[in-house]
């Protein structure tokens, strides 16, 4: 049993549609951007009682349609050719990222909902942020807690850019001097060349360096006096490094 | 000499009969018309009867086109003997047998009020129209294609996109029968009123609703869907 967890009051509603309808003979499709949680529900939903079928592969869709009056079809904006199949007198329970034929769409199915996007659903944003930073620091054994209130959220690619972008903020929020080290030197070694090497890569200290330091102390003059240079070296290496004050 | 019950020929009579006094009361009407007078006003067939009227004692036949919901008419007769009584009696267009083949497969025993009810829960994901429902929750399950009905559903409720208010009525309707394949059904009525509508997916909704035997009556700012109370 797989579970689904959303506080979006659309998909409150998606779900109560479908539980109404699960044990009539009747066709729903959802559709929605790709890591908005369409397949998530309908395992939720369906999983124990209807075989699945992805479009993906379209010998194996033909076979279950032979085989099988009710049955799960992901990745229905594959089917470029609805007449190509029998959907005919069949229960189909669909998800798809796209519409590509509005008309067999509206023929097909007599439900059809929208997934709303992860931008849509403020909610879950949330909710899905506090979920995979837990997950991650499980994951990845950090011990102390880390805050993300500085992450600037990546949901281009719904819950598959966010998780993305609060593992990666977890690692960099955690990493250690040692480990910094490290991985430059992986970096370094599998770079490295060409006859300005040295110049090239100093850029990967200074830059940040110069970033954090001006986040910290707010001043050019200060942050000189701390790091213990020249300001107008400083001033010289913002400009070089194309740091915005 | 036999004692002749005209009344009771004339109470059986699926055209409706009605008898006014001079003063637009009624003083008969048999039991076609008691059901007509659910769909059309008293004021409206006494102004018709007076307007068909013939000219002296006797009784004028008119073919005319005449439609009350779900009632089609092709002519009327109105008639009087003294200047006290006047009839008019309305001629139901005959109706195109529906001898087609129900799919028993595809028919089943079916909570009408469930479908319903997820058609509306999808349509207010979309729109948030004040949309109010009168159900009768004793309506008994019955045989519907579900896929189809759902379908119709969800074309006739997005007709309705544009409205400020919706009032979705399901009932049944007493003393009406819709006959099928020789037998006789129930009828119950989905109404569905408001202040306007969209008239594009008419055509798509009739197909639709003759699939499953349903009559749909499309008015300006309503749509009627009449369904056979299909048990067995």
């Amino acid at each position: 049993m797989y579970n689904f967890i959303t506080k979006s009051p659309t998909i409150h509603e998606i779900i109560k549609g479908l539980e109404l309808t699960k044990e009539l003979f009747v066709s729903s499709i959802i559709i929605g951007e790709a890591h908005t949680g369409k397949k998530g529900l309908i395992n939720h939903l369906f999983s124990s009682s209807l075989p699945r079928v992805s479009a993906y592969n379209q010998t194996e869709l033909e076979d279950f349609l032979n085989h099988y009056d009710e049955l799960i079809i992901t990745d229905f904006e594959q089917i470029t050719n609805t007449h190509q199949y029998n959907f005919n007198n069949k229960k189909i329970i669909a998800t798809a990222n796209y519409i590509t034929n509005q008309n067999s769409i509206d023929d097909i199915f007599a439900f059809i909902y929208n997934m709303p996007s992860l931008k849509e659903r403020e909610e879950d944003i949330e909710y899905l942020s506090q979920l995979f930073l837990k997950e991650a620091s499980s994951t990845l054994m950090v011990e102390k807690d880390v805050d993300i209130s500085d992450l600037k959220l990546d949901l281009s690619q719904n819950t598959k850019s966010l998780k993305k972008s609060i593992y990666r903020y977890v690692v960099i929020k955690s990493i250690q001097e040692e480990e910094i080290r490290e991985s430059i030197y992986h970096f370094l070694y599998k770079n490295m060349g060409g006859n300005n090497a040295y110049k090239e890569y100093l850029e990967l200290y200074e830059k940040p360096i110069i970033e954090a330091g001006l986040k910290k102390y707010h001043s050019q003059l200060k942050l000189s006096s701390i790091l213990g240079i020249n300001r107008n070296t400083l001033r010289k290496k913002i400009l070089e490094h194309k740091i915005d004050v | 000499m036999y004692d002749i019950n005209f009344q009771f020929f004339i109470d059986s009579d699926t055209n409706p009969f009605i008898l006014f006094d001079s003063s637009g009361k009624i003083i008969y009407l048999n039991n076609s018309a008691e059901i007509l007078f659910g769909y059309v006003s008293k004021a409206e067939l006494y102004d018709m009867t007076l307007r068909y009227a013939p000219a002296t004692f006797g009784s004028k036949h008119t073919i005319l086109t005449l439609n009350y919901d779900s009632f089609s008419f092709y002519a009327i007769d109105v008639g009087y003997e003294s200047e006290e009584q006047i009839y008019i009696r309305l001629y139901n267009k005959p109706r195109i047998k529906q001898n087609i083949k129900i799919d028993k497969n595809k028919f089943v025993l079916t909570d009408i009020n469930i479908l319903l009810e997820a058609n509306i829960t999808l349509f207010k994901i979309k729109n948030s129209n004040n949309l109010k429902l009168m159900t009768d929750p004793d309506i008994p399950k019955f045989k519907i294609e579900q896929n189809n009905f759902s379908k119709l559903l969800r074309k006739t409720l997005n007709s309705f996109t544009t409205s400020s208010y919706i009032d979705i009525t399901l009932k049944l309707l007493i003393g009406e029968h819709i006959i099928i394949n020789e037998k006789r059904y129930s009828i119950v009525q989905l109404s569905i009123l408001s202040d306007r509508r969209d008239e594009i997916k008419d055509s798509e909704i009739s197909t639709l609703a003759k699939e499953s035997f349903i009559t749909s009556i499309f008015k300006n700012n309503s749509i009627i869907l009449e369904i056979p109370l299909l048990i067995d």
